[in-house]
């Protein structure tokens, strides 16, 4: 993975006296509570219900071993013993102190890691796939491109106020892991045909209050031209982008006033005065960034050790693991295991101190020492040797990291909700534990297959709960929490927003309309159908008729 | 010449303009704490040159659009402001008459006069002084400077000693912009 040389680290680390220096003088009284919120939240620092939050960057989801020890020493000395893993990619502290904040920030620049631009209105964590590298279907390896995108939109001057906060993510495979078509920016990288790479670039996508599927604004831009075309995104957006009302600044908004083509003309106008200069990278740099991501040191090694598949016959759970948590890996003999942070009682994407530990030696011994992180809120060991699984497993078992559900119902992408966040309307950790509850039975599970269920405690969207199969919104009703339900929203390749099934659902019957609706898919799905298959064909009435029933 | 050359209507007393004069009795002009003689002069719908008082001013765009030769006849070194709703688009080819461009920050987290200052600088050549003032504290310094701002007011009660360390905080950079010309690939390339 990219390693700093000595020009990051100087950053980093002047980052880190900045921000101290910016909490000095907020205690000894030269800043104030407002002057200094914009600032700490340029480095992930929030004002939560009960106290401040961090959020620590984690570039498109990669970290070394080395890292991962140091997200387990922060969680254990600054904080609770836990932390908390992000649809960015990112993790986050819910109880570090204030004037704690910037020794964490020296810890973390130890390692090579910060806590820049993941908060505020700038350039936000860069996200892509978290099989970069490893997935049978990539055509090429997103890193070194995310890489140079982190680099360039780091303390941009220019985009440092922007009207609202700007993602972008990219992805190098058939199959889109990195949601691009949900970011400001989305970067799908390709080749055309004349096998040049470049890039079908995505504008004004998003959730928030007002999702909109991204529109394409280039079917192919250059590689090397990446740098300027999204600095001519920004700067007609920094100009032009709505400032008068928060819920109305995203870019989505500003392409959906001009329309795409209109849009298009003025990002082009703006391009033309610079797209040939400084920012036009060169194919060397591309070698010098893609020689940081290796093909890891692999044996030739077969698929199908003896020792897995006699023990896949022997072990029912490590075999109901290895169906749902390892998918298949693009070099011959190797696997790419999951690792479910979605145990059962647990707020989903949180992770203890201990077993963020154990993931590094884990690891260590068994995957080249790398670990990703997930958008949705998992982890992954990219490269284990199949003969390895059943040891990767019990070590995995043995501290809570081998709950076989990914992909399934359970396997929930869950926002803090009411319990950590100030802007929640409802709770959403409670809710994930009412709907665990009504699929304790693994069989049952799996039967259902793959369902996305996301949930938000609030129109912000953190959850991505637009883009769930299932998605659960939580809102206010006089005080009280409901829940609005949406089926059918897609994050993939046929990107799609959910449809709105009807009036909110008390909290305690939250669980229950989730069986509901799982109920009718399974007596009408056909053949292999998904739910989101099934949805599909037979629309919203069947699941309308079945949740409501009752009230009717 | 100048009146009206815009065909596009150009709103005045917006929202996004300073609604009071600004004047400070210091500025920071590059990296140096100096005496600041300037008033910076917020628009009205109807203001004209003949309002003006007698000593130094900065004059809204509009104004400097609409009476050009009398804001040259006062005789003073022409400052002329772009706010962060308007464009330096208006002004790039009159820059070699002005010798102050003011911009006026009503909020600092409004990062459109980034952009403005940028292209002062890397579009239009603009050689002389670009002055922040209004919202501008030290956190911003070192940003706007990058743009291509060399001088500040700063609010009262800020203290101008401890802003000046704000210049120093980054040695390094990773992006061109009006400080310096080079992407950290193309320094990389170099050393290669």
């Amino acid at each position: 993975m990219y390693q700093y040389d000595s020009i990051d680290k100087t950053i980093v680390n002047e980052r880190v006296a900045q921000f101290r220096d910016q909490v000095q003088r907020h205690l000894a009284g030269e800043l104030s509570a407002a002057d200094l919120q914009p600032l700490r939240l340029r480095n992930g620092l929030y004002m939560q219900i009960h106290a401040h939050m961090l959020r620590v960057s984690i570039p498109y989801g990669m970290l070394n071993s080395a890292q991962m020890r140091t997200l387990a020493h922060i969680a254990r000395k600054y904080d609770k013993g836990y932390g908390h893993f992000t649809t960015r990619q990112n993790i986050q502290y819910n109880w570090p102190e204030l004037a704690d904040v910037p020794d964490i920030l020296a810890d973390l620049a130890e390692v090579e890691m910060h806590a820049i631009q993941t908060s505020g209105n700038c350039i936000r964590n860069i996200s892509s796939d978290q099989y970069a590298g490893v997935a049978p279907d990539e055509i090429i390896d997103p890193r070194p491109y995310c890489e140079i995108i982190r680099q360039w939109s780091t303390l941009h001057p220019e985009f440092y106020w922007l009207p609202r906060k700007f993602k972008i993510a990219v992805t190098g495979a058939t199959n889109d892991r990195a949601a691009v078509q949900f970011h400001d920016i989305g970067l799908e990288v390709i080749k055309n045909a004349e096998q040049e790479i470049g890039f079908r670039v995505y504008v004004g996508g998003g959730l928030g209050r007002t999702p909109v599927i991204g529109k394409v604004i280039k079917e192919f831009l250059p590689r090397e031209d990446i740098l300027s075309y999204c600095e001519a995104i920004l700067r007609v957006y920094n100009l032009h982008g709505r400032r008068d009302n928060k819920y109305k600044a995203r870019i989505k908004i500003l392409v959906n006033a001009l329309g795409i083509d209109e849009f298009r003309t003025q990002v082009e106008e703006e391009w033309a005065h610079f797209k040939d200069q400084e920012l036009k990278l060169h194919e060397v740099d591309f070698d010098t960034m893609q020689a940081f991501f290796p093909l890891p040191d692999y044996e030739v090694l077969d698929d199908g050790d003896a020792r897995l598949e006699k023990w896949r016959s022997l072990d029912t759970r490590f075999n109901a693991w290895y169906e749902h948590n390892t998918s298949a890996h693009k070099h011959a003999g190797y696997r790419i295991v999951n690792v479910s942070l979605k145990e059962h009682g647990v707020a989903p994407g949180d992770a203890t101190d201990k077993q963020m530990d154990a993931m590094a030696d884990i690891a260590d011994q068994y995957a080249f020492g790398e670990i990703r992180t997930t958008h949705e809120q998992n982890l992954v060991l990219a490269d284990v040797r199949q003969q390895d699984l059943l040891d990767v497993w019990k070590a995995l078992d043995a501290v809570g990291l081998a709950t076989p559900n990914i992909g399934s119902v359970n396997d929930m992408i869950c926002c803090p909700g009411l319990d950590f966040c100030s802007l929640a309307n409802a709770s959403s950790i409670s809710i994930a534990k009412q709907i665990n509850e009504k699929f304790t039975d693994f069989q049952e599970l799996y039967d259902i297959g793959e369902v996305k269920l996301k949930m938000s405690g609030c129109m912000n969207a953190c959850g991505h709960h637009h883009v769930g199969h299932i998605g659960i919104l939580g809102v206010d009703k006089k005080g009280e929490e409901w829940y609005q339900f949406t089926i059918g929203g897609d994050a993939s390749n046929h990107a799609e927003l959910g449809t709105r099934l009807g009036p909110a659902i008390a909290k305690d019957k939250v669980g229950d309309a989730v069986v509901d609706i799982l109920t009718v898919y399974r007596q009408q799905r056909q053949d292999d159908e998904r739910l989101l298959d099934t949805f599909r064909r037979v629309g919203v009435e069947p699941f309308k008729d079945q949740v409501y029933a009752e009230q009717a | 010449m100048t009146a009206n050359r815009n065909l596009k209507a150009r709103p005045k007393a917006t929202p996004d303009r300073i609604q009071n004069n600004i004047q400070s009795e210091k500025a920071i002009v590059d990296r140096a704490i100096v005496d600041s003689a300037i008033q910076h002069v917020a628009e009205t719908d109807a203001l004209s040159v003949a309002d003006l008082p007698s000593s130094a001013v900065s004059v809204p765009l509009n104004l400097w659009l609409d009476e050009r030769d009398a804001v040259i006849a006062r005789g003073q070194p022409v400052a002329v402001q772009i706010a962060a709703d308007e464009s330096p688009e208006d002004l790039a080819d009159q820059l070699d008459s002005i010798d102050m461009v003011v911009l006026p920050f009503v909020s600092h987290v409004d990062g459109r006069s980034y952009s403005h200052a940028y292209k002062l600088r890397t579009r239009f050549g603009f050689k002389g002084e670009i002055r922040a003032v209004g919202d501008v504290k030290f956190d911003q310094l070192g940003f706007l400077t990058r743009v291509g701002c060399n001088a500040f007011e700063l609010p009262d009660g800020e203290n101008l000693e401890t802003a000046l360390r704000a210049f120093d905080e980054f040695s390094e950079v990773y992006q061109p912009s009006a400080d310096q010309g080079r992407l950290i690939f193309s320094r990389r390339r170099a050393v290669h």
